[in-house]
């Protein structure tokens, strides 16, 4: 089964063809398969928006739900229910996939928005609150920049392009403070507890921390 | 124009998803109507993403991609439609759209606190315990003056107060803690409607002012 693959890049404009391999394919995280490019995943998803394309949704499936459940499971989320959001949030991009827009957001942004209100979704649940969340893929931000210009929108996706390689350029203990922020349940604690810090001193640590990045964000700009 | 608004430490939590209910209504309201906080927040669920695409992958059960793909087929659960009914709230002055952002949330009608201010209960319906209150205050009043026993998050949604600090407007947020002592006066010419949460309760100065503090929970 590792044969599934595009063949080449889809021409713009038109949804990607049907060059996946066989259907029945169990699709499965696999250390030494190629990472798709941004174009291909685009791709995907707009055959999955306009023609409900279930090869192109296999291809989402294999690259994305691993790396979903991996994000949850580093959570705190145990396996069942890591399990079963990351599957969860695999139905709702296939439910919701025309309203993605990659000139606002990366699909992985998108995505890990709405894993996060699946998430928040379930502990509230939990907690035993009544009915009237959101709807978890309004995820409430998206489109968050519905108001901006579009030289500002193209700002902001390109801006979003160097999230990953500004992340790699901070400092370790800013880039750890970011990475808790994120993935502890009780972040501020944590922070404290790790980086060896007052409580009350937490604050100004991620305040530094987002400045840091943004400064960083900001050099890669035209 | 917008003066002021939340700072990462809110941001950061709001996207990672790990800012309490109550809060995050207080700070999704300012953000409803401020684009370059949007745009703040994008950048952080960005990392959000950037971090997804980081992560480890963990394999998925046997079973699960067959599991998903019977989930596609079965009809979406959507919200029952028609539009859940409309929940009343209290009237806000003018042209004030009543925030998106307090979608399900319970709220009471305006009660009365004292001359010229009138608060509203909003019940966040998934941290009930939360303290959020709108506060509707007369042109010239001034809430008495008092600190705070934790974080108190202020969204102003119309008029303006000055608290000695800094003047505070229509969109305009304001984070405090027990080193603001405090006492917000509202311009002449407007009543002002913030939405506030309150972590602890207020420590009012005087007597009268902390047994009605009490009295409503604040």
């Amino acid at each position: 089964m590792g044969h599934v693959r595009p063949a080449t890049k889809p021409p713009a404009g038109r949804p990607a063809p049907p060059v996946f391999g066989h259907l029945a394919a169990v699709p499965v995280a696999s250390a030494d398969r190629r990472m798709p490019t941004d174009d291909e995943i685009n791709a995907w998803m707009r055959a999955v928006a306009a023609t409900a394309d279930r090869r192109a949704f296999a291809a989402l499936f294999r690259h994305f739900a691993p790396r979903v459940k991996g994000f949850l499971a580093r959570g705190g989320a145990d396996d069942a229910l890591a399990e079963e959001l990351a599957q969860e949030t695999m139905v709702t991009l296939w439910r919701r996939a025309s309203s993605f827009d990659p000139s606002r957001a990366q699909v992985s942004t998108w995505l890990y928005t709405i894993a996060r209100n699946l998430r928040i979704d379930h502990h509230r649940r939990l907690a035993g609150g009544a009915g009237g969340t959101p709807d978890p893929w309004d995820a409430e931000q998206q489109p968050a920049d519905a108001h901006l210009s579009p030289d500002a929108l193209l700002h902001a996706a390109q801006r979003e392009r160097g999230v990953q390689r500004a992340l790699a350029e901070l400092p370790p203990e800013q880039a750890q403070v970011l990475r808790l922020s994120f993935f502890d349940e009780h972040p501020h604690g944590r922070i404290a507890r790790d980086l060896g810090i007052p409580l009350g001193t937490v604050k100004s640590r991620i305040r530094l921390a987002v400045t840091q990045l943004r400064r960083i964000l900001e050099r890669y700009e035209p | 124009m917008i003066h002021h608004h939340p700072g990462d430490e809110l941001l950061l939590p709001l996207a990672a998803g790990r800012l309490g209910a109550g809060q995050a209504v207080v700070v999704s309201t300012h953000i409803e109507g401020c684009g370059e906080c949007r745009a703040r927040l994008h950048t952080l669920q960005a990392l959000g993403g950037a971090l997804l695409e980081d992560t480890d992958p963990v394999a998925l059960g046997p079973g699960a991609w067959e599991r998903t793909l019977q989930r596609l087929d079965r009809p979406a659960i959507e919200p029952p439609s028609p539009a859940p009914a409309r929940r009343s709230h209290p009237a806000l002055p003018g042209d004030v759209p009543w925030p998106a952002s307090l979608r399900g949330c319970a709220s009471s009608g305006w009660r009365w606190i004292g001359p010229g201010m009138r608060y509203a209960r909003i019940g966040v319906p998934h941290e009930p315990t939360a303290s959020v209150y709108l506060l509707r205050i007369g042109a010239g009043r001034s809430l008495p003056r008092h600190t705070h026993g934790g974080v108190e998050l202020t969204q102003v949604l119309c008029g303006a107060f000055d608290d000695g600090r800094a003047v505070f407007g229509p969109g305009d947020f304001d984070a405090a803690d027990e080193t603001v002592h405090h006492q917000p006066v509202v311009q002449a010419g407007t009543t002002c409607v913030c939405l506030a949460y309150v972590g602890a309760r207020m420590r009012f100065d005087g007597r009268m002012a902390s047994m009605i503090g009490g009295w409503i929970g604040m």
